[in-house]
């Protein structure tokens, strides 16, 4: 069995009385698409944020490879995090963000351009942050998430707002992204887009993980033998 | 912005200073009483007080807010480049703006010298320090509230209740005693007239600048995505202690440089060299109330220079009421000064007098009459040729053209990088 990229060890995070993470563990493998999967308020925002480093979480641990501790402020070495519904420096146009990024992380320029052409960016690279559709932002997000070096990228609900067609082209993109040996983690509640996107899935229900695997692993645990993620997401939550 | 109101003060100010200096026919003041200092830098400069209390809180609350509302916050917060870093170039940029906005004070003190006009380097630099700590410690309590308020709409109430609270404790101190009486030489904008007024205090240049770190150092608690509420509250109220500690300890320092041109806050240089060598402990006590305008005289004239030369001073004021005009004390009125263990009263509140009556009571002769060149004064009758346009018509339009231009060339640039 490969060693695990990240290993989560009962995190928990509290807002006042109500608890969003409940001693929540899992792992992500190198090079997969994990799926993290839940209902509206199962916490999954809040996961990617103290995984990321960006909330502090009040208990739990992320090791990374070797079983070596990450503390929070030395995830960025570890993974990126692309929040949904941002409209990150909106006055500016698309490019300069772009460009800011493509600098901060050091990125050369055909990589930049390829992720442009791929999320069809070009015509809208004179456009302010602001200006953009739904669509359209969540595609400049992606292009920040891609541009990223770090080798775990937790994009939040990176289909939202696409439409078909974009969200197949989308996948396509995120699929050849872990092609290339980097390792994906989406939050996604269209559980269609996630069957089709991930390699493996991390069911989370009122804070809790309630189950963890493949498809044919989730069914078994939800002691179902036939049916989809449909049937497996009504079952486990 | 900055343009027109400076262009207005200017304008203002020049106009007067004809006026005074006999133009229109009218009778001239003395020559003396003509200082470019009060004349014309302090008020076209006092535009920028305005402008660092009404405007630039907002321009330093969006530079922070928006990056947290946007959730760019989130992903500088996952790059290499550190928080102190990211607080550091926002303090970069906010200074250099600040500096740009300078243009048309400078642009107005140029003209004066075209029509003649004289200034004085050392004061009026002193002034442009003093704008400048305003400036900073407007950014510091805005970036502050900033970083601690959810909101950009609550961090300017938050800015202008700091700022305007400060105004209003300047105004409620005038004429009290007690805390708020220590407390108040330090606002903002009693701290920017001691610059105005010629000096540079060591106490209050530090202060200042203590008041600025800590704001951004609260700020940088305060964006801190990793740091837990109990952590960052505790380490909040250390940083305050702690500022609070050291703005106490360097309130007291008594160091400080004339920089008028008129030595205004100085007794003659021979009189401060004889002064400086009274080694035995100075005190004076004074029995005069808070609103007594001859306790206003004797501070301004006679105890804030022996403060600032005589190495073991203090001063103690003895009253039963603010306004004095009830005091039933035979005392009232009299200010006794003791120089080691001789003692003696005035009522005068005039400098020679008292100098020659410390000296008495120090044993000491008082000095040769000085070489001090006395202050000539800048007589100037000369209208503001050119200013409304420049300032009303040029400038509006030339910052506006720059924008433009400017904002033009960094879109159409994008599209050939990529």
């Amino acid at each position: 069995m490969t060693e695990p990229l990240l290993a989560v060890r009962e995190l928990a995070k509290s807002y006042g009385p109500r608890r969003a993470l409940d001693a929540v563990s899992f792992t992500v493998r190198p090079g997969e698409v994990l799926g993290l999967i839940g209902p509206n308020g199962a916490g999954k925002t809040t996961l990617f944020e103290c995984l990321a480093g960006v909330l502090p979480a009040d208990a739990g641990e992320v090791r990374g490879p070797g079983g070596r501790p990450i503390p929070p402020a030395a995830r960025n070495e570890a993974m990126f995090y692309v929040p949904d519904g941002i409209a990150p420096w909106p006055d500016q146009p698309v490019c300069r963000v772009l460009l800011f990024f493509r600098d901060l992380w050091g990125v050369p320029a055909e990589r930049l351009s390829a992720v442009v052409d791929a999320l069809k960016l070009r015509a809208l690279l004179g456009s302010a942050v602001r200006s953009l559709s739904k669509g359209e932002r969540k595609r400049f997000l992606i292009a920040l998430g891609l541009l990223s070096p770090q080798p775990l990228l937790l994009l939040d609900e990176p289909f939202d707002g696409l439409d078909l067609r974009q969200t197949r082209e989308a996948t396509l993109i995120l699929r050849d992204e872990a092609a290339r040996g980097r390792t994906l983690f989406l939050s996604i509640h269209q559980l269609g887009d996630a069957r089709r996107a991930c390699d493996r899935f991390v069911l989370l229900a009122g804070g809790r993980v309630v189950g963890e695997g493949t498809l044919p692993r989730l069914r078994e645990h939800a002691g179902i033998t036939e049916g989809g993620m449909e049937e497996v997401f009504l079952a486990l939550t | 912005m900055t343009g027109p109101l400076v262009g207005q003060a200017f304008i203002t100010a020049v106009e007067t200073y004809a006026e005074a200096s006999g133009a229109g026919g009218g009778p001239a003041a003395l020559a003396q009483g003509l200082s470019p200092l009060d004349g014309i830098v302090v008020p076209t400069l006092g535009a920028y007080a305005l402008i660092a209390t009404f405007l630039l809180p907002f321009v330093a609350i969006r530079l922070i807010a928006t990056e947290r509302e946007s959730g760019a916050g989130k992903l500088l917060a996952q790059t290499r480049a550190g928080l102190p870093a990211r607080l550091a170039a926002k303090a970069a940029v906010l200074l250099l703006g600040w500096l740009a906005a300078w243009l048309p004070g400078l642009l107005a003190l140029l003209l004066w010298r075209f029509y003649g006009g004289h200034l004085d380097f050392g004061e009026t630099a002193n002034v442009f320090l003093g704008h400048l700590l305003h400036a900073l410690v407007t950014i510091g309590i805005a970036v502050a509230a900033a970083a601690v308020c959810r909101s950009s709409a609550s961090a300017a109430i938050v800015t202008l209740g700091f700022t305007v609270g400060a105004w209003a404790l300047d105004f409620i101190a005038a004429g009290r005693e007690g805390v708020i009486a220590r407390l108040a030489p330090f606002t903002p904008e009693a701290a920017l007239r001691t610059f105005e007024h010629g000096e540079l205090r060591l106490a209050v240049l530090t202060i200042l600048i203590l008041a600025s770190l800590a704001g951004f150092a609260f700020a940088g608690l305060w964006l801190d995505p990793f740091r837990p509420a109990p952590s960052r509250l505790a380490r909040s109220l250390a940083l305050v202690l702690l500022a609070v500690g050291c703005a106490a300890l360097a309130a007291s320092w008594r160091s400080g440089w004339d920089l008028a041109e008129d030595r205004r806050s100085s007794f003659p240089r021979a009189d401060e060299a004889l002064l400086r060598t009274i080694r035995q402990p100075v005190r004076v006590t004074a029995y005069l109330s808070p609103e007594d305008p001859r306790r206003t005289d004797l501070e301004i004239n006679v105890l804030a220079k022996l403060r600032r030369v005589l190495p073991d001073f203090a001063v103690t004021y003895r009253t039963q009421s603010r306004t004095g005009l009830f005091e039933t004390s035979e005392h009232y009125g009299e200010v006794w000064y003791a120089v080691g263990k001789r003692r003696d009263q005035l009522r005068s509140t005039i400098e020679p007098v008292v100098l020659s009556k410390i000296y008495e009571l120090a044993g000491t002769a008082p000095p040769p009459a000085g070489a001090d060149r006395s202050y000539p004064g800048y007589p100037l009758a000369a209208p503001p040729r050119g200013a409304a346009l420049l300032f009303y018509l040029v400038w509006p339009l030339a910052a506006g053209l720059a924008f433009v231009l400017f904002r033009g060339r960094w879109r159409s640039s994008c599209g050939n990088l990529v």
